[in-house]
Formats: C-alpha cells, sequence, structure tokens
C-alpha cells in the first residue's frame, strides 16, 4: 500500500536512469540487503530467544517440582508467562523446542515479511537492538523495495501486456479496448491459478492441518500484505527440509507480490477503470491557486495524476513506443 | 457561477467517497461481528471447561497432562482468547473492536492478534479486503491531496503577511513540524502512558503500524486488566486513518522536493521531462495501485 504514495518519484527516477546496468545491480543489491538483514537479524535476536527459552525451562521445571500443592496462583502465574513467550513465538513445548525462529533462514523470511510490509507477527524482534534495528532496517528498506518492484513491474509489463496488446491490436486488427480487456481477464486467471490456486494446493499438502480453503486464505493475506500471521507455513514442530521450505516460501512472496502487482496495472491500464478512477479524484485546481503555491514552494512542476489527459489512448500508445525505444532488445513487430 | 458549481460537485465527491469509506467500515465490522462472536464464545467455554477440569485434577499432575494443557492454552490463545482472568473479559469482538480490526485489514496493517476462525469469515475476510484496500487506497489518496490543497490555502495567508522568501519557507516548514508533531509525536505520547509503554515501544508501535506492517506484537486496546473507555479503539483506528493520510502528504511533497532537485542538478532534464509528462499524463498511477 505504502507503493502508491512512493510510486511516482519512483517511476520518474527509473525513467532517468534507463539502463539495464542500473537494474541488474539493483536487484543484485536487493538481495543483498535482504540477506544482510537477515544476518543481523539472526545474530541479533539469537542469543536473546536462547535466553529466554533457558528461562521458560527453567520455570517449567520448577512447576513440575511443586505441582503436588499447586494453587491458582501459581497456575495463573505459569499460564502468563506461557503466553508471553508465546507471544514471542517462543513454545515451551518440549517437542517444539528443535526449531529456532531466528535461525537464518527464518530470519530471512522475516525480513521478507518486513519489507513487503506483510509482518505475520508470529515472530517480532524481541530486544531493543532488534526493535531499533528493525525499525532503522525498514526505513531504508521499504522505499527500496518499492523502487525494485516498480522497475520490476515496469519491464515485466512491456512484455505481458503492452506487446501481446499492440501484437494482436495489428495482427488481427481487433479494437484495442477489447483485447485489452480480454487480455486482462486471462492474464488475472492466469496468475490466480498459479500463485493462488496451485501453491493453496501445495500447502494444504504440505502442513497438516491446513485444508484447502485455509491455504487460500493464507496465500491471500500474504500476497495482498495484510499479514495477519494466524497461519504462518513451516512452523510445525518436526517440519521436514525446514530450511528449504522457508526459502522457497519467501521467494514464493516476492514472486507472487510482483505477479500480484502486473496483473494491477494490467486491469489499471484498462479504459474503463481509468475512467471510473477520474470520477474520484479531484480535477486539477484553480490554475491561479496551483501556480500560487507552485511558485512559493520553488517546486516548478504540476502534478501530473491530476492532469485530466483527454486523448489519452493516443498518448498510451505513444508511451509504449516511447517505453519500447529504450527498452534493451527491441522488437521489430511493435515499431 | 459555473465555477461555484464545479466546486460543489468536487465537494460531494469526495464527501460520497468518505461516506463510502465509512459506510464500508461499519458494515464490514457489522458482518465480522455477527460471524465472529458465537465462535469465540464457545472457544471461551471450551478453554474455561478445560481450566476447571485441569484444577479439579491437579493434585496427581504429570508432565504430559501439563504439555496438553499448555498445547490447549495456546491454541486457545492463538485464536485470541486470553485465559489468564475470567469468562466476564471484554470479547473480543465487540463493535469497536470488530471495527477496529476491519481497518486494520484493509489498511493491509494486520496486527493478527485477532484474526477471523470461522470459514465463513475467512471467506468474508478475502473479498473485504479484495474490495476494501483498493477503495482504501483512494480515500487515502484523496485525503492527502485535501490536506495538501488546504496546506496551501494556509500558506497563501502566511504569504499575505510576510513577504519575505526565506521567512515563506520557514512558515511552510513550521506547518509541516506543527503537523507532524500533531499527528506522528503526540498520539504515540499518548498511547505509551495509557499502556503503560515505555517511549520507545509506543514510537515502534506507531511505526510498525504506519508502515502497514503490522506485527501485531504491540496492540493497543488488549491488556485485559486495563479499563479502556469504549470508544479508545475506534480513536485509534480514526488516528490510524488520519497519520496514513499525513504520511501520503509528506510522501507527496518529497516526491516534489527530490524532482525539484534533480531539475537543478541536471539542467537539461527539466525539458526533457517535459516532454515526457505530456507523452505519460495517463501514467502515473500505473504502479500506484498496492
Amino acid at each position: 500500500m505504502l507503493q502508491s504514495l512512493a510510486s511516482n518519484s519512483c517511476v520518474r527516477l527509473i525513467q532517468s536512469h534507463k539502463s539495464t546496468w542500473y537494474f541488474v545491480s539493483l536487484v543484485l543489491g536487493y538481495l543483498l540487503y535482504l540477506i544482510f538483514g537477515a544476518v543481523v537479524f539472526s545474530s541479533v535476536e539469537l542469543p536473546y530467544e536462547d535466553v529466554l527459552r533457558q528461562d521458560l525451562r527453567a520455570i517449567k521445571k520448577q512447576f513440575l517440582m511443586d505441582n503436588k500443592c499447586l494453587s491458582e496462583e501459581s497456575l495463573e502465574r505459569f499460564l502468563k508467562k506461557a503466553l508471553e513467550a508465546s507471544n514471542y513465538g517462543v513454545s515451551i513445548l518440549n517437542n517444539a523446542s528443535v526449531n529456532w525462529n531466528w535461525d537464518f533462514t527464518s530470519a530471512l523470511f522475516f525480513a521478507s515479511t518486513v519489507l513487503s510490509t506483510t509482518g505475520y507477527g508470529h515472530t517480532a524482534p524481541l530486544s531493543d537492538g532488534g526493535k531499533a534495528f528493525c525499525i532503522i532496517y525498514s526505513v531504508i528498506g521499504i522505499p527500496f523495495t518499492l523502487l525494485f518492484l516498480t522497475a520490476v513491474v515496469q519491464r515485466i509489463m512491456v512484455f505481458s501486456t503492452r506487446r501481446p496488446i499492440n501484437y494482436i491490436h495489428t495482427r488481427w486488427g481487433l479494437s484495442k479496448p477489447l483485447v485489452a480487456i480480454v487480455h486482462a481477464t486471462l492474464l488475472a486467471m492466469l496468475a490466480v491459478s498459479c500463485f493462488f490456486l496451485i501453491p493453496a494446493a501445495i500447502f494444504s499438502a504440505l502442513e497438516e492441518n491446513w485444508n484447502f480453503l485455509e491455504s487460500f486464505y493464507f496465500c491471500f493475506i500474504s500476497l495482498s500484505t495484510i499479514g495477519l500471521g494466524d497461519y504462518v507455513p513451516g512452523e510445525a514442530a518436526n517440519q521436514k527440509f525446514r530450511e528449504l521450505y522457508k526459502v522457497g516460501i519467501t521467494v514464493y512472496l516476492i514472486l507472487g507480490l510482483i505477479v500480484m502487482l502486473v496483473v494491477l496495472e494490467t486491469f489499471c491500464e484498462l479504459q474503463q477503470l481509468k475512467q471510473l478512477r477520474k470520477m474520484f479524484y479531484l480535477k486539477k485546481e484553480k490554475p491561479q491557486d496551483r501556480l500560487a503555491i507552485v511558485e512559493h514552494d520553488h517546486l516548478s512542476f504540476t502534478t501530473v495524476s491530476n492532469r485530466p489527459s483527454v486523448h489519452s489512448e493516443d498518448k498510451t500508445q505513444t508511451f509504449v513506443s516511447v517505453q519500447t525505444l529504450g527498452s534493451p532488445n527491441d522488437d521489430p513487430l511493435i515499431q | 457561477m459555473a465555477r461555484f458549481k464545479l466546486a460543489q460537485v468536487k465537494v460531494s465527491r469526495t464527501a460520497l467517497l468518505a461516506l463510502a469509506y465509512f459506510t464500508y467500515l461499519l458494515f464490514g465490522a457489522t458482518i465480522f461481528q455477527m460471524l465472529e462472536r458465537e465462535a469465540e464464545n464457545n472457544n471461551r467455554n471450551h478453554f474455561q471447561l478445560e481450566k476447571l477440569h485441569f484444577l479439579a485434577n491437579y493434585t496427581c499432575l504429570d508432565g504430559p497432562a501439563l504439555e496438553k494443557f499448555v498445547q490447549v492454552i495456546l491454541d486457545a490463545w492463538e485464536k485470541g482468547v486470553n485465559p489468564s482472568g475470567n469468562s466476564t473479559n471484554p470479547t473480543n469482538w465487540d463493535f469497536s473492536s470488530s471495527f477496529f480490526f476491519a481497518g486494520t485489514v484493509i489498511t493491509t496493517i494486520g496486527y493478527g492478534n485477532l484474526s477471523p476462525s470461522t470459514v465463513t469469515g475467512q471467506v468474508f475476510c478475502v473479498f473485504y479486503a479484495l474490495c476494501g484496500i483498493p477503495l482504501n487506497l483512494a480515500f487515502l489518496k484523496q485525503l492527502g491531496k485535501c490536506l495538501a490543497v488546504h496546506l496551501g490555502r494556509l500558506e497563501r495567508g502566511v504569504v499575505s503577511f510576510v513577504p519575505h522568501k526565506v521567512q515563506q519557507a520557514l512558515a511552510v516548514s513550521f506547518f509541516f513540524f506543527v503537523g507532524s508533531l500533531l499527528v506522528l509525536v503526540i498520539p504515540p505520547l499518548l498511547f505509551s502512558y495509557v499502556e503503560g509503554w515505555t517511549f520507545g515501544e509506543g514510537f515502534y508501535f506507531a511505526f510498525i503500524t504506519l508502515s502497514t506492517i503490522g506485527f501485531g506484537d504491540y496492540v493497543v486496546g488488549t491488556d485485559p486488566d486495563k479499563e479502556y473507555i469504549s470508544l479508545y479503539r475506534s480513536l485509534a483506528g480514526v488516528w490510524i486513518i488520519f497519520a496514513l493520510g499525513w504520511l501520503a502528504l509528506i510522501f507527496n511533497m518529497g516526491a516534489r522536493v527530490m524532482e525539484h532537485v534533480v531539475v537543478l542538478t541536471h539542467p537539461g532534464f527539466k525539458k526533457q521531462k517535459e516532454e515526457e509528462e505530456d507523452v505519460s499524463s495517463s501514467k502515473p498511477e500505473d504502479i500506484s495501485k498496492i
């Protein structure tokens, strides 16, 4: 959701530096940044988790020792401790002691959920240092994620939407809005089946207690970046190939987010939706108002989004050809 | 006359959008409340029974029994039931909490301290978010623009008093400072005072909320030992929405300032961009939809 707020500047930044080299280094830098976050989280949180775990074990032993004359108060106290621990993602059950919440792959998973603003909350930083780092990490990381996603989606859009539509438009001479609508519907169906239905089936097979609906619910809550955290995969007590599983989920989340953005943008480029949206947004301010604001701010451009685009059909076409010219391997079909 | 009419239409559209937004929130709150209350009651009763059972047998308590018991408690906890205290604890799905939950879903914060546990609740949650998230975006954008317009008016009022440019810039930054203080600094202080958090924790809560990450490790109005005024959580929800709108405004201004800097440092860039703007005037909301 923050994407919307920072998008304009991102789009412009990218348009001004439109080279593949920047793009590749951006992707690499992004991956490095994720790994860096995982390392720091892991090293900050692991000792603290260990302390907490031992603490809990001691309490439990104590409890078992004096449970012959167990009173309600001691029970309540015990419960409170247990719940606090479970809030922080530490289970006091015997059979759950195998998994660490802050081993490397889990920390990687955590970092990716922070940066995509999903934030399941099944593990959250416990120490003050972890919290402070979490704030700083996401202050830098979230805009970075936006930049990354914008760049990726812009590039994918050329291949997934603009070129196929143009190709069909020129090849069979169908009207462009019709092609766009059919294309958007097909793309949405493909995305839903590849990133919701198939993963949901996989999750319901891999996770013990999840049925298909719950898995689908998990996929939706994750890819919409809501991240309630009531279902988190890979948290079962004796999960096989836990590391691999966690990394796989991280990759799935990032890919899914990109695909969701591509589908959304495809829908946003539909003429009908554009008109619908225009209805709700403010028209351009009265010219003298705008001039006054702009002049006194020394900000010498108008917000583009306010500008009513009258011939947006033609303009989109022009924009497409500009975009294609700039991209590295030109497809001669479009020219 | 014509201009007056236009202004009226503009206002009514904004009002309509705001009205639709709040209706949607209220509607969601009602549905969630209806769907979840019974299940929550069942969970709660089940847990209370388990606890009584345990207390009756505690003289001969052994390890496995304890494990089982703890497992039950944790399951209950994950469903939002606090096992300490008695069954007269305020319900998790009363109206103001449901409202709060609906707000956290469509702003994609998703604390997760509350989550629907019935099948219908989950299905509804999916569709509710599907329609609600775009609506929320449109609303926030509009809110940011409205704030910007009013700020512009205020600014012009100031400008007519102080003609000097440096002073103007100072006045503008002063308004930003006061606004940020009101929206971003004072509420966390209030929250940490009410909840008994340190200021660091309050700030952490505000950040995790406003960045829409929403871990749910700190959530306002969840302590069972505290008496809150009934509107507390709803007020918190309103704060979240306005703070997000304010952040949208700041991001907008930030983008403008950034462009200004780019124009200053690359003299050739502006002309090129003007052309690009012509071409891409239908473009800027491309990515802006999540």
